[in-house]
């Protein structure tokens, strides 16, 4: 790669640098803007615990310091990778992040191909189809998956395939207490995470059959394809050799800009399917008022978030030449 | 001109009745029940059709489910518009500060709207609203702050596009200040594909509220249609009909604010239409 | 009721009729199966000794034994400790240890664990340990297997506060001179108790084995328990249907969903086993705002409550109308005789507050208050609701405050930003234990949660509990509670709305699941399960 190419890529991991500093810096602030601390909550937990007992649990956690002196320990704790402690869950954050990381990689993961896959297919045949009764039913179809909440999907899909059919589990991501091989075990996961991953995935799966049916329009039209037609190959060779190759571009770019989506989405899914991942942790985190927990959360998603972008970016720029690099 | 085009599409025609259903349905709900959503009709957990007169049953408290998607319908538009006001607001003001001064001003825009980007929004909201207290301000102050960031990069990609164009620079040159010529001559010729995503924001506002008042995070003092969802949410498995009834209307709503949005988006672009 | 109860009712009185045979043929236990326990909020550490949170005392009752268990009428039943005395004075307190019980690690249980325990932990880290424990000078131990608390004054309370939920056994040979709170066995327990820790995902499941070496012999039966955490309500209703849980306690299945899972018949439903908790939902005022100040408010307020309502429509009928702070379970000291009434009279509630000088204006409002409901489970903010609605009626125009849990405690117990609250508190299995503190001068301490949050203060009600709390004679003790109920609902600091039940549903294969007090509190040495047929 040349130089051009290296200059664009520092300058991108200095622009994610940035990124991640403000978001430690305003999420913090944000937290400690509002009324009523972790020892509150203890407090109240633990149902009869004097003021000075809360004095010395707030001395011991650093509560009682300034709030930019608790900024600055933050942040110098961040960057020797150390996020913080948990005191309702006795652990330190990261270690309690990272066990809770695989369950939403695995579902955000399995939705994303799941989406870009029907998506994609859906978008495409629509296209081909356009404006006839195929193009029709496909683009009512998606716009109802777009416009159900995940949370009604998921609902109708329990109630359906795992109370009434029995084909399903309930919820989690691996029957607790049984002694599995290997193999079994992703038997297991696979047969836990597919109503997650539908229910997630049902909105995008709209969004990219949209996005591809458009994209498939406008590169159907371009005169590479009429070549190609007229050179003789089959419209499956056009359609496949030629135009998705460049009609999945956009949905790359879309797949960067919908993770972080996904990841919010997850909170939803994994309350109703009792996924141990990050979603859930973030949300029993906020109602018991474990801010470095929250913090935790909303950075390890932002850090994924970010690399996650780069990457994309970088790939984008390799499959792409036309793709400008600016500064 | 342009209404006539998107009630000319079957589609737009669709969505512009249903919406004014609704509509319909947010204004009358005062007279059609004047004793409110929340007055107690009869025994909980009445099921639809099974007494005259409460044809969507009852939920949880009593209360009448018909009356609760009346006045549902008050609330939920009402939160799904000034969310998208308000992300509009500071989302052109972000967008177009940021495309038209460029260097430092866009910099530091744009990193704080993708520092905004790469906090999953839904989360993000969950956040907010949980710390700062769950009512229907800081439902729509969450809402608003999530949503904002896509309109911001919108609007800032539009200005770069129409800044450099020949009227603009006329503009500069006869000395015009860079307000004037943001609000008089930039914007007006840079927003239109900013009011189609309006249409979908509206939309998304909506759903964001019915799934944060499915976490338990909505205001108690308001019924919307997200406040019944998360009565009838632990007893979906016996009385699913309190989650599914206004879940529905969640749908229809959506639905009706996508296609108008497709309509208005092919009556602005007739280029893509031709196919 | 639609005529499909009555059937099912009858049915129900058949079965009743037929269980005496039925249990005379089939009680010897099956062994082996694994069982799949239903709980929210999940345990954040795997030890009660040294936290008040319910889940904790749930899922370590288990694994670790305390001295006691209680029977239904909260008399002691022995466990770790065989037998106990009192002396004359009531200022010592002897227990007999049980011989021979080993810790998981293999090491022996003995009186110094129980001393140490007490001592360091109880007293110094259990949010109610603090209370019940906190005249317990020092405790001696003469011998291996006897441990003598020594006693400032007579604690009667304290022997009903032995078993494993607050009153859990640590190893001192792991806890002596550690910084307990972060103990790494707080996560990886060593007890005394039926079943061992296999695995603990945190927020997701605990998985825990047979202890082969129990000191109970030939117990506990069943091989594994697996305790799954489920935050939605729904999912876990849909759990026990899948038949992927056996049992779920503590109201955590929708009332609504009670009924239809009863209805299939593979299913029972217990309100046993909540003796110890004594749940009340009350209203607590804060005496210190300049309207609820007045008594004729509060009265109107009680008036205007139709109590009955809130037990049929959103207790579904699992609680009783509470007429005095104490819970009508509390046998021993409940007496409702000549405690003053409110009953549901919305006119009188009216009259109450013309008289305060609460005039209607043009839309009938007379007054406006701010409720706060605590945020837990969904019946404080379903009374909320109701009361806004019932007060319309006398023109109040009430508004319902949401906030989270923290946000709560710091509104009502620290700022005191408030009017008044739904709130649930736990009474305890003796009044010194949790009622006392509601009504308690001393304990007014803003800051502490769940402490005296009305600020009500009077001296006469601070010496009956006090004489209460440390008379040993069980007549002048139940007169004194007697008085103590009467002036609680003369002076009206709370009012108190239902007696809740909690209830336990549970496949009707598993058996011996509540057969204490303690209820599925209890160490599960005696559940089995009953194959599938």
């Amino acid at each position: 790669m040349d130089r051009q190419f290296w200059t664009y890529l520092g300058w991108r991991v200095l622009q994610s640098l940035v990124i991640i500093a403000i978001v430690i810096v305003g999420s913090f602030l944000l937290l400690h803007l509002v009324p009523g601390d972790m020892v509150d909550v203890l407090g109240g937990q633990r149902g009869d615990m004097d003021a000075e007992l809360m004095a010395t649990l707030r001395e011991r956690y650093g509560l009682d310091q300034p709030v930019l002196v608790q900024l600055l320990n933050y942040v110098g704790s961040v960057l020797q990778g150390d996020l913080g402690y948990s005191y309702r869950n006795a652990t330190d954050v990261l270690s309690l992040v990272l066990q809770r990381l695989p369950a939403t990689i695995l579902l955000v993961v399995c939705s994303v191909i799941t989406a870009v896959f029907f998506g994609t297919m859906a978008g495409v045949i629509a296209a081909r189809h356009a404006h006839r009764p195929i193009d029709v039913i496909i683009s009512m179809i998606v716009l109802v998956f777009y416009a159900t909440p995940i949370f009604l999907t998921g609902l109708g899909l329990v109630i359906v395939f795992s109370v009434k059919l029995k084909l399903l589990p309930i919820g989690g991501l691996i029957t607790p207490g049984v002694d599995f091989s290997f193999l079994e075990l992703v038997g297991d996961v696979a047969l836990h995470l597919i109503l997650p991953v539908f229910s997630l995935s049902l909105f995008y799966i709209a969004i990219y059959a949209r996005l591809a049916r458009a994209s498939m329009l406008q590169v159907l039209d371009q005169d590479y394809i009429r070549t190609a037609y007229a050179k003789g190959l089959s419209t499956y060779n056009v359609i496949i050799g030629h135009a998705l190759r460049n009609a999945l571009l956009p949905v790359v770019t879309m797949v960067g800009l919908q993770i972080a989506e996904l990841f919010g989405g997850a909170v939803l899914t994994e309350t109703i399917f009792s996924l141990p991942g990050v979603g859930r942790l973030a949300y029993d985190a906020v109602f018991e008022r474990d801010y470095p927990l929250i913090l935790g959360v909303l950075l390890v998603c932002a850090f994924i978030i970010i690399v996650v972008n780069l990457i994309i970016d970088i790939i984008y720029t390799l499959l792409d030449p036309r793709v400008e690099i600016s500064r | 001109m342009m209404l006539r085009r998107v009630l000319l599409s079957p589609a737009g025609m669709i969505g512009l009745v249903t919406l004014l259903l609704i509509v319909g349905m947010a204004i009358s709900a005062p007279y059609l029940f004047p004793k409110g959503p929340w007055a107690l009709v009869a025994r909980p957990y009445l099921w639809p059709g099974s007494r005259p007169g409460i044809p969507f049953g009852t939920d949880a408290l009593g209360r009448d489910i018909l009356a609760g998607v009346f006045y549902g319908s008050r609330v939920s538009l009402l939160v799904g518009i000034v969310a998208t006001v308000c992300a509009l607001v500071v989302g052109i003001t972000v967008g177009a500060i940021a495309g038209y001064f460029g260097r430092v001003a866009d910099a530091v825009l744009m990193r704080i709207t993708d520092a905004f980007q790469t906090i999953p929004g839904f989360l993000f909201a969950v956040v907010l609203v949980s710390i700062l207290s769950p009512s229907i301000s800081t439902i729509i102050f969450a809402i608003a702050t999530v949503s904002w960031p896509p309109v911001a990069r919108l609007t800032r990609a539009e200005v770069l596009r129409v800044r450099e164009s020949e009227y603009v620079q006329s503009c500069k040159i006869i000395g015009m200040s860079a307000p004037r010529i943001i609000l008089t001559q930039v914007l007006p010729n840079s927003l239109s594909p900013v009011i189609v995503a309006a249409a979908v924001l509206v939309a998304t506002a909506i759903i964001t509220e019915a799934g944060l008042s499915f976490l338990g995070l909505g205001d108690p003092n308001v019924m919307s249609w997200g406040t019944l969802i998360n009565i009838g949410r632990p007893s979906i498995r016996s009385t699913w009909f309190i989650c599914i009834i206004p879940g529905l209307f969640v749908v229809l709503t959506v639905l009706a604010l996508n296609l108008l949005g497709d309509a208005i988006n092919d009556a602005l672009n007739p280029h893509l239409r031709k196919r | 009721m639609r005529p499909i109860n009555l059937i099912a009712g009858i049915g129900a009185m058949l079965c009743a009729a037929a269980a005496p045979i039925f249990h005379a043929q089939a009680e010897e236990p099956v062994k082996g199966g694994t069982v799949t326990f239903l709980m929210s909020p999940a345990p954040q550490i795997l030890t009660s000794a040294i936290t008040t949170a319910g889940a904790e005392q749930v899922v370590s009752s288990k694994i670790s034994d305390s001295l006691f268990t209680y029977d239904f009428d909260l008399n002691p039943k022995p466990l770790l400790a065989k037998s106990y005395e009192v002396s004359e004075d009531g200022k010592r307190v002897t227990f007999h240890l049980r011989e021979g019980v080993k810790w998981h690690d293999g090491e022996e249980f003995t009186s110094e664990d129980v001393a140490f325990t007490t001592m360091e932990v109880w007293k110094v880290l259990h949010g109610r340990g603090r209370t019940i424990f906190g005249n317990v000078e020092k405790v001696e131990t003469p011998d291996k297997y006897t441990a003598v608390f020594v006693l400032s004054r007579p604690s009667p309370g304290m022997l009903k506060s032995l078993a494993a939920q607050q009153a859990q056994i640590l190893p001192a040979h792991l806890y002596k001179g550690t910084d307990i709170l972060t103990n790494p066995a707080n996560l990886k327990p060593v007890g005394t108790g039926p079943f061992r820790v296999v695995s603990f995902t945190p927020g997701d499941n605990l998985v825990l084995e047979r202890n082969p070496d129990y000191w109970d012999e030939g117990k506990p039966y069943i091989d594994k328990l697996v305790f799954r955490f489920i935050p939605d309500a729904a999912t876990r209703s849909a759990a026990l249907e899948a038949g992927e849980a056996q049992i779920a306690p503590q109201n955590l299945v929708p009332m609504v969903d009670l009924e239809r899972l009863q209805a299939t018949g593979e299913f029972e439903v217990t309100t046993k086993g909540y003796e110890f908790q004594n749940e009340m939902e009350m209203i607590e005022f804060n005496l210190d705002d300049p309207v609820m100040k007045d008594i004729r408010v509060r009265q109107a307020i009680a008036h205007a409550i139709d109590k009955d309502w809130i037990v049929d429509n959103i207790f579904f009928g699992y609680g009783i109308s509470a007429k005095t702070p104490l819970h009508p379970q509390l046998t021993e000291l409940y007496d409702a005789s000549d405690v003053p009434q409110y009953d549901y009279d919305p006119e009188k509630a009216k009259a109450l507050l013309e008289e305060a000088g609460y005039k209607p204006d043009a839309n009938g409002t007379r007054l406006k208050l701010v409720v706060d409901p605590l945020p837990y489970g969904e019946h404080q903010n379903h009374v909320a609701a109701y009361m806004r609605e019932a007060f319309r009626e006398v023109g109040i125009d009430l508004e319902v405050r949401a906030q989270d849990f923290a946000g709560f405690v710091k509104r009502v117990y620290t700022d005191r930003d408030f009017q008044f609250t739904v709130n649930l508190l736990t009474g305890g299995s003796d009044p010194t234990i949790g009622t006392q503190r509601t009504f308690w001068t001393p304990s007014f301490k803003p800051g502490v949660g769940f402490s005296n949050g009305s600020h009500y203060s009077n001296p006469k009600m601070d010496e009956i509990l006090e004489s209460a709390a440390a008379e040993m004679d069980a007549a002048k003790r139940k007169a004194l509670y007697h008085d103590f109920q009467k002036l609680a609902m003369e002076d009206l600091p709370v009012l108190p709305l239902t007696a809740v039940e909690s209830t336990t549903i549970a496949n009707k294969r598993l058996k011996n699941h509540t057969i204490d007090a303690n209820g599925t509190y209890s160490n599960f040495a005696n559940v089995y399960l009953e194959p599938a047929q």
